[in-house]
């Protein structure tokens, strides 16, 4: 442990202020709370908002996970993951089962998470009204007088154009039947993980400034009308190339050299063990 | 001439904080599930540790707070954290530690608005259990909660309760309660619970067994003489 920074690198001054808007934001779930972003030696937009409400959680004993689009091992996930464990000591992992708090980019691990485990998102764009009003204010104001009209409309419109829902990610929900709210870029499979879950969400943007939580057992719904229901991806009958699996979401995977497109698990922690749990049965 | 200086306490701001706050963030998102403080509040000397424990987690200069009329408290809480003294009603942390206060603190305490609800008060009571007290049964209900929960409670948790309800605010605002012990063992209460079935728990709940005998003579006196 680097010896030259503060346990879990941010000042305490900093750290209270961060818990104090978590838990805020856990006693109103879905809502927004606004804190002083923190500088980090990484530029904003890059998980810095998770990576603080990380910082500001960890200590000894916890086993921290960091994925990236569900890889433990891209440069994002990889980087800080480093970053934490030189200025905590604390122990990591990829198996989603032992990991205390995981930080995750825009994905829900496949194994469901269990009471006790934190999962911590890095958010892009918290506010699920910015993309039909641009003033802050604004949207604080419609937020207030729960009036999600537009966005309902918006929903409305993609169906007459395109006769189906077109938002991949980021699909607005309603928390507790009172705040929509923006649950990051997660793929809409993620939606209904959010649901009634065990463990606790808690999601930040350090960019905008915002933290946000969905404490475990919480309804979550995603935004449908009644005659048309909300609905995850589908796949096709297609398989994950690597541990067959027909259940989770699957990357597409492009090779240039052959032309030839496959199918793969995003959770990678999740694909490998299913395939060494194959190949251990094959032998 | 050589001074020695020594620390007043052994509570560390750095380990001895991040896990009080796990502990809290835990009952805060599982309200009614009880977590013990207690041996961090042991490393603070004054006359409540478990709330000095909180006051060194939660606050700073950052933040203001009042404990009614409890002046030590007071004091110690400010020389610890640097947080401004200030009234009831704009106070962001409310420590309660005498019976009674909590009337005003609740009447009182901010509850945000409904674009800042973040911006109302979290209240600290001190739950006390006084010896052959009936306990009430309560069922809650709300986020961090599966389906329901149902447990005993104190009557003066009770009355806070349904004081808090009295208010009668408009989700989002309203104020978070947490419940600590002399003990260390606290329970949060967010605004979003709600609870019903306010009941009178058994017999076998309101009076410690070792009262038990005793209370079977006051309610049946002509017991007495037998045991005469």
């Amino acid at each position: 442990m680097s010896k030259n920074y503060n346990y879990a690198f941010l000042d305490e001054g900093s750290k209270r202020e961060i818990r104090r808007a978590t838990l805020k934001a856990v006693a109103i779930p879905g809502y927004q709370v606004p804190f002083g972003s923190r500088e980090l030696p990484i530029g904003r937009g890059w998980g810095t908002g998770g990576i603080q409400l990380t910082l500001s959680l960890i200590g000894p004993g916890d086993v921290l996970k960091v994925i990236d689009q569900g890889s433990d091992e891209s440069v994002n996930a990889v980087n800080i993951k480093k970053f934490v464990g030189l200025c905590t000591d604390i122990e990591t992992t990829t198996e989603t089962p032992e990991a205390t708090l995981i930080q995750s980019r825009h994905r829900i691990p496949e194994i469901p998470l269990k009471n006790g485990q934190i999962l911590i998102f890095q958010v892009p764009l918290p506010e699920p009204l910015r993309i039909v009003e641009a003033r802050e204010e604004v949207t604080k104001k419609m937020h207030a007088e729960k009036d999600y009209a537009p966005l309902w409309l918006q929903l409305y419109e993609s169906l007459i154009r395109y006769k189906k829902v077109t938002l991949a990610s980021e699909y607005p929900c309603l928390v507790e039947g009172r705040y929509m709210m923006n649950p990051s870029p997660i793929p809409r499979f993620d939606n209904p993980k959010l649901h009634k879950a065990e463990c606790l969400y808690l999601f930040g943007a350090g960019r905008e400034k915002k933290i946000y939580a969905v404490p475990p057992y919480t309804d979550v719904v995603s935004l449908a009308f009644d005659d048309v229901p909300f609905e995850i991806e589908s796949f096709g009958g297609k398989h994950c190339r690597l541990c067959g699996s027909t259940d989770t979401y699957l990357d597409e995977v492009f090779d240039q050299q052959s032309g030839k497109r496959f199918h793969q698990c995003s959770d990678t922690s999740y694909c490998r063990k299913l395939s060494s749990q194959k190949a251990q049965n094959r032998e | 001439m050589k001074t020695s200086l020594s620390k007043k306490h052994d509570f560390d701001a750095v380990f001895d904080s991040q896990k009080v706050y796990r502990l809290v963030l835990e009952a805060l998102s599982h309200p009614t599930k009880v977590v013990s403080i207690q041996e961090h509040a042991n490393k603070l000397q004054g006359s409540n540790p478990a709330y000095l424990a909180l006051a060194m987690t939660l606050l700073d200069n950052e933040v203001s707070f009042n404990t009614c009329e409890n002046r030590q408290l007071s004091d110690e809480i400010s020389s610890l954290t640097h947080a401004t003294r200030t009234v009831v009603e704009e106070a962001d942390f409310i420590f309660v530690s005498e019976a009674g206060d909590w009337v005003a603190v609740i009447e009182h305490a901010q509850c945000g608005s409904l674009a800042n609800p973040h911006s109302s008060a979290t209240v600290i009571v001190q739950n006390k259990q006084n010896s052959g007290a009936p306990l009430n049964q309560l069922t809650f209900r709300g986020p961090g909660i599966d389906a329901r929960a149902t447990v005993l409670v104190t009557q003066t948790v009770k009355e806070i309760l349904e004081l808090r309800d009295a208010q009668c605010y408009e989700y989002p605002q309203g104020i978070d309660l947490i419940f600590v012990s002399d003990e260390g063992a606290l329970f949060a209460i967010p605004r979003l619970v709600s609870f019903d079935g306010a009941s009178q728990a058994d017999d076998s709940f309101s009076f410690p067994p070792f009262l038990q005998a005793l209370r079977s003579l006051f309610e049946e006196p002509s017991k007495l003489k037998e045991v005469e």
